[in-house]
């Protein structure tokens, strides 16, 4: 396998989602309708994870992922890949589109491997590029999913924390370096006891496992959050920081922050392509308050491109490693 | 003392009205079928609040994309755009964009009033309206004007609508200022929902007027302040954070307003504890010396899927019910 040397400075990643390609598209539509077996599905989506893989070499990309090509949504396709879920009824997201919201109806259980596939996949073919393993946390599952068995937050949180950590173990056997737990409706609801609950499930997670341990989370009120989760057990926090123009920077300093960070520089809710130049820019914004230094940053979009168009995605991930090359000359 | 019940606000889209409304997105049925199914839906929606013995009722909103929706489409210099997560929903709102102060071209609730209030005989109908100070911080503001001229102007137009929704039969109105339940909401923002709250309750006639506050529990400073609007009524929710609305509601009171209980979870799929909902709402009251209370869902319905939100619409009267047979209470089940 080829090698690949991370650079020890401002190395750049992804969140984690792409833009959905064609091919994943009719195979999650196919799989739906069960017209094909769970073993059918993975292949006919490794096309798409292939062609997530080229644009991420083309950009430059150090650390990528697999674009989560067989994940029609980050809570449904591990719900319906667990025990203890049952079959989710239609909820609206927006507008007139909907999604089935999973229902906890016993005892969440591992099953088998939900994400390993197409990160071995992704790992064969990134010419020597860590991939990073990345599954939506604890946290986020319960508070997007309905829950009649349990009826105790707590309770579902840390057996769906033990489900997690059950999944990373898998990756970390076969080789994962990076291993990331998403987290974004953490945000939504800023409450100390919510944070604790979190950590308490952080902790079941990542202890012990020998990989880099990174908790994704975005939008909402991270600074009203940034007090109670510094004691994660994580060494990466990854954050959302260009669509709420970098507001959360003095709140970092103040808090004293030391962990490493991962540097949203493009915000991934405009089509517009960010220049490399406003990408560099906010790379110095964060240099000069002096919070972390350039080897405990990691340079990335504040959240899934999912929702780009594929050429705008590619285009953003291209400047973002080219401001990331220029701000290593500088800093 | 009477207590009646409620839903707060909108019900969840059934199967079919989902299917029409995509079929139209997509040209493939017209707008006269969208109507007949919304009619047969909204009737059925209707249908199940008045035989749950709901003194109250709404058509359940189901075109209603989010809150603020049917108002900006009928506003100039007003447009829908980006979509931005509706508080801590997994659902998410398209922010309108003001480029100006708004002005209607054309009413939003006064048809519905028509077409609605004579299938909800014998329950009253009630329309429900954004709150003007809700609607302007939820919005992007550039229309060169204050947030504070803003809010003014959207009052206005949302007092015009609550005059011509009772002249068309609405018997309850009711203001929507979840806003106001935001940690981070200011103290200056309360007292302008308030005086903008009243405005639109003096527009709305002899029908009862009711402010609610929902997906939180409003801070004790921004509560005092609301406690000054001229709303009959206060609709607080006591569900998402139980401890802290008990200590407000022990604390302030609901200062002379009717209180509005909302108890029935409706963000959850599972059956609410009737007998522990019935103790909460004897703490919420424990020194309310009002001669009514409403009882009410935590939230609108439409965060659940449909069949729960028929389901919690029902469990809501049993409540009403329970409560009132247990306290020698009168229950009200038709708009007196």
């Amino acid at each position: 396998m080829a090698s690949y040397t991370v650079p020890v400075k401002f190395p750049t990643t992804v969140v984690g989602s792409y833009p959905k390609m064609p091919q994943a598209e009719e195979a999650i539509k196919r799989r739906k309708a069960g017209e094909i077996s769970e073993e059918e599905f993975l292949d006919l989506v490794k096309p798409a994870v292939r062609d997530v893989v080229n644009d991420y070499v083309w950009a430059g990309v150090d650390i990528i992922s697999d674009g989560e090509q067989a994940r029609d949504d980050m809570v449904v396709y591990f719900a319906e890949r667990l025990g203890g879920y049952g079959r989710g009824d239609w909820v609206r997201v927006f507008d007139n589109v909907y999604f089935k919201k999973p229902i906890v109806t016993g005892k969440v259980e591992w099953l088998r491997p939900m994400i390993l596939d197409h990160w071995e996949y992704a790992t064969s073919i990134s010419m020597g590029r860590p991939v990073k393993a990345i599954i939506t946390g604890p946290y986020t599952m319960v508070e997007w999913s309905f829950d009649i068995h349990y009826r105790d937050k707590r309770e579902l949180v840390l057996d769906l924390a033990k489900v997690v950590r059950r999944e990373l173990e898998e990756l970390v056997k076969r080789g994962a370096k990076y291993v990331q737990v998403d987290e974004p409706a953490l945000s939504t609801r800023p409450w100390r006891e919510d944070a604790e609950l979190l950590k308490e499930a952080l902790d079941i997670v990542f202890k012990g496992l020998d990989a880099k341990r990174i908790v994704h989370i975005c939008f909402g009120r991270l600074e009203r959050i940034i007090p109670y989760i510094l004691d994660y057990p994580v060494d990466q926090f990854d954050l959302e920081m260009k669509n709420s123009n970098f507001r959360l920077l003095p709140f970092l300093k103040e808090y004293g922050y030391n962990k490493e960070l991962g540097f949203g520089v493009v915000d991934v809710h405009i089509h517009q392509v960010e220049s490399v130049k406003e990408i560099e820019e906010a790379i110095d914004k964060l240099m000069k308050t002096d919070i972390v230094g350039p080897e405990k940053t990691y340079i990335k979009p504040d959240c899934g491109l999912k929702r780009q168009q594929r050429e705008t995605a590619r285009l953003k991930l291209k400047n973002m490693v080219e401001a990331a090359k220029r701000a290593r000359e500088k800093w | 003392m009477r207590v009646w019940a409620s839903t707060l606000g909108g019900f969840s889209r059934s199967r079919l009205v989902r299917r029409v409304l995509r079929d139209y997105e997509l040209g493939l049925t017209s707008y006269g079928d969208v109507e007949r199914t919304l009619l047969e839906a909204s009737s059925a929606i209707i249908g199940v609040q008045v035989a749950s013995g709901l003194a109250y009722v709404t058509d359940g909103m189901l075109d209603w994309h989010d809150i603020f929706r049917p108002f900006v489409e009928s506003w100039r210099n007003v447009t829908p755009t980006g979509l931005l997560r509706f508080f801590d929903n997994n659902f998410f709102y398209r922010i309108p964009r003001f480029t100006g102060l708004p002005e209607p071209s054309r009413l939003v609730l006064a048809p519905r009033v028509r077409k609605f209030a004579p299938i909800a005989e014998p329950s009253g109908f009630k329309v429900v309206l954004p709150g003007p100070v809700t609607f302007a911080l939820m919005s992007s503001n550039e229309s060169g004007y204050s947030l504070e001229e803003l809010s003014e102007a959207i009052a206005n137009i949302l007092a015009g609508e609550a005059k011509a929704a009772v002249e068309a039969g609405a018997s309850m109105v009711q203001i929507d200022e979840p806003m106001l339940t935001d940690p981070e909401v200011s103290r200056d923002s309360a007292v302008l929902a308030a005086e903008l709250s009243s405005r639109i309750a003096s527009a709305s006639g002899p029908a009862r007027t009711i402010l609610a506050l929902y997906f939180d529990v409003p801070r004790a400073d921004v509560y005092e302040e609301l406690l000054n609007s001229k709303v009959q009524c206060l609709s607080l929710d006591l569900i998402d954070a139980l401890e802290r609305a008990l200590k407000l509601t022990a604390s302030k009171g609901f200062g002379g307003h009717c209180a509005v209980l909302g108890l029935v979870n409706s963000r959850v799929v599972h059956e609410d504890p009737i007998d522990k909902l019935s103790s909460i709402a004897g703490k919420a009251l424990k020194d309310y010396s009002g001669e009514e209370a409403g009882l009410t869902t935590s939230t609108w319905l439409d965060l659940i899927p449909y069949d729960y939100s028929v389901r919690k619409a029902r469990i809501l009267g049993l409540l009403a019910e329970k409560l009132a047979h247990s306290r020698a209470w009168e229950l009200v089940w038709r708009a007196g």
